[in-house]
């Protein structure tokens, strides 16, 4: 393993659509990721600063996204705007919603403190074709303890760090990053490379299905 | 004149209410108080359905209750060579299938939902654990037909099988059961949106 990377996977690229957001948890924090409608990603605090709402019960308009209760609407640095009860007011600078830094590669929405380095996932592929997320209740590090233990047919692994494995296998490069949503839920996001085939993603997804049901009945039998 | 005795909250009535809209046909409301009321459990209401469930449906000498039944009638009589209720057999098995699950395993979701907004015990863990446990189903199928390049839960259109199943997701908030772990489902509830007709209730943002 190698040192931890300040960068979260938090979704799937092709899970937030342009104009749509999603709610998420990230080591028991709620975090809103959203994307505006000229596909930039976004990866905010989940609380609109007026009654605390989470933001990712609203909406986006344009590169804008407006909280449901009120329709106070905030600018993609978080900065609010625009207050429909009070028209005419220039909103003070001090209504902002706390913002992190947010970027993509290898098909998945990744976050991490502001200021942080891109650079530091230039080993990934750039792009990559989405499988899916799979929701597990276990830390992240028995997650992918269990994927390496129980690989799909013909892959093995070929690189792994904290937070993600790397498979390789039958002409396919599949990408398992590990997300924390809180001490005991794991959400583990996957692509993949080389053979995207319909065939193949389909196969790994059903793979990644029949693992989390086998670590729940394993589970079962222990309690 | 088709009549629907309803509840403006109920979420029964509200799939009945998407499939008039979505069909484009007008109907009357009976307003039943469900809540705190429970009207439909009244006997001047069990001489019109014998369950006391709403909602029920009355178009001429057709009188229903039991939502599936309802929602198969509309498309029958109104729409009956529309893909709502595909003709071929293995299709149509598969909207059987699912319209059996909106019934059976998203049963607890309904019951969570009224709990919460209704009781003030709020939904019963054991009603929120297998509600999870029907969306979960449904995400899975879903991530799957999106990987095989399909929107919908059964063949190339929306059918009676997306219709009953939506609502309960899209009301799923209303007992505090987040959609962040059903990326699948968010993706199919935003495209049935956009469908002609679509229509909102209490509980599902007009905004999206």
């Amino acid at each position: 393993m190698t040192s931890a990377s300040p960068w979260i996977p938090v979704a799937l690229s092709a899970d937030i659509e342009a104009g749509t957001s999603a709610g998420t948890l990230v080591n028991g924090e709620e975090r809103v990721v959203w994307r505006d409608d000229k596909g930039a990603i976004h990866v905010w605090e989940d609380r609109c600063p007026h009654r605390g709402m989470r933001m990712s019960f609203g909406f986006v308009r344009g590169d804008h996204i407006a909280c449901l209760y009120h329709g106070w609407r905030y600018d993609t640095s978080g900065q609010c705007r625009y207050i429909p009860a009070h028209p005419d007011l220039e909103v003070p600078q001090t209504i902002k919603v706390p913002t992190f830094a947010a970027t993509e590669r290898a098909g998945i929405v990744w976050m991490a403190l502001e200021g942080a380095d891109a650079a530091e996932l230039s080993a990934l592929p750039e792009t990559a074709e989405p499988v899916r997320s799979l929701f597990l209740d276990m830390t992240a590090e028995a997650a992918l303890a269990a994927v390496t233990s129980t690989l799909p047919e013909g892959c093995s692994v070929s690189a792994t760090s904290a937070s993600t494995v790397t498979l390789e296998g039958n002409g396919t490069t599949v990408l398992i990053a590990a997300q924390a949503r809180d001490a005991e839920r794991t959400a583990l996001h996957m692509t993949v490379t080389g053979d995207i085939s319909t065939t193949t993603r389909r196969s790994l997804a059903l793979w990644a299905t029949d693992l989390r049901n086998r670590l729940e009945s394993q589970m079962v039998e222990a309690a | 004149m088709i009549r629907l005795y309803d509840y403006h909250l109920d979420e029964n009535g509200f799939r009945v209410r998407l499939l008039l809209s979505m069909l484009g046909l007008s109907f009357e409301t009976v307003a039943v108080d469900k809540a705190p009321g429970r009207e439909q459990e009244k006997p001047h209401m069990l001489a019109l359905n014998p369950t006391g469930t709403l909602p029920i449906l009355e178009d001429g000498d057709v009188r229903l209750f039991g939502t599936v039944a309802i929602l198969a009638y509309l498309v029958r009589a109104y729409k009956p060579d529309s893909p709502w209720l595909p003709a071929d057999a293995a299709d149509f098995g598969r909207v059987q299938q699912w319209l059996g699950f909106s019934t059976r395993e998203l049963k607890p979701a309904v019951d969570a939902r009224e709990a919460a907004l209704f009781t003030s015990e709020g939904a019963s863990d054991s009603d929120l654990k297998a509600a999870r446990k029907a969306f979960r189903i449904m995400n899975d199928h879903m991530t799957v037909r999106q990987i095989e390049g399909f929107d919908w839960f059964v063949g190339t259109s929306p059918t009676l099988a997306d219709l009953a199943l939506l609502p309960s997701f899209a009301l799923s908030r209303d007992s505090g059961i987040d959609h962040d772990e059903y990326p699948a489902l968010r993706r199919w509830l935003r495209r049935f949106r956009a469908l002609p007709g679509f229509i909102t209730m209490s509980g599902v943002p007009d905004y999206h």
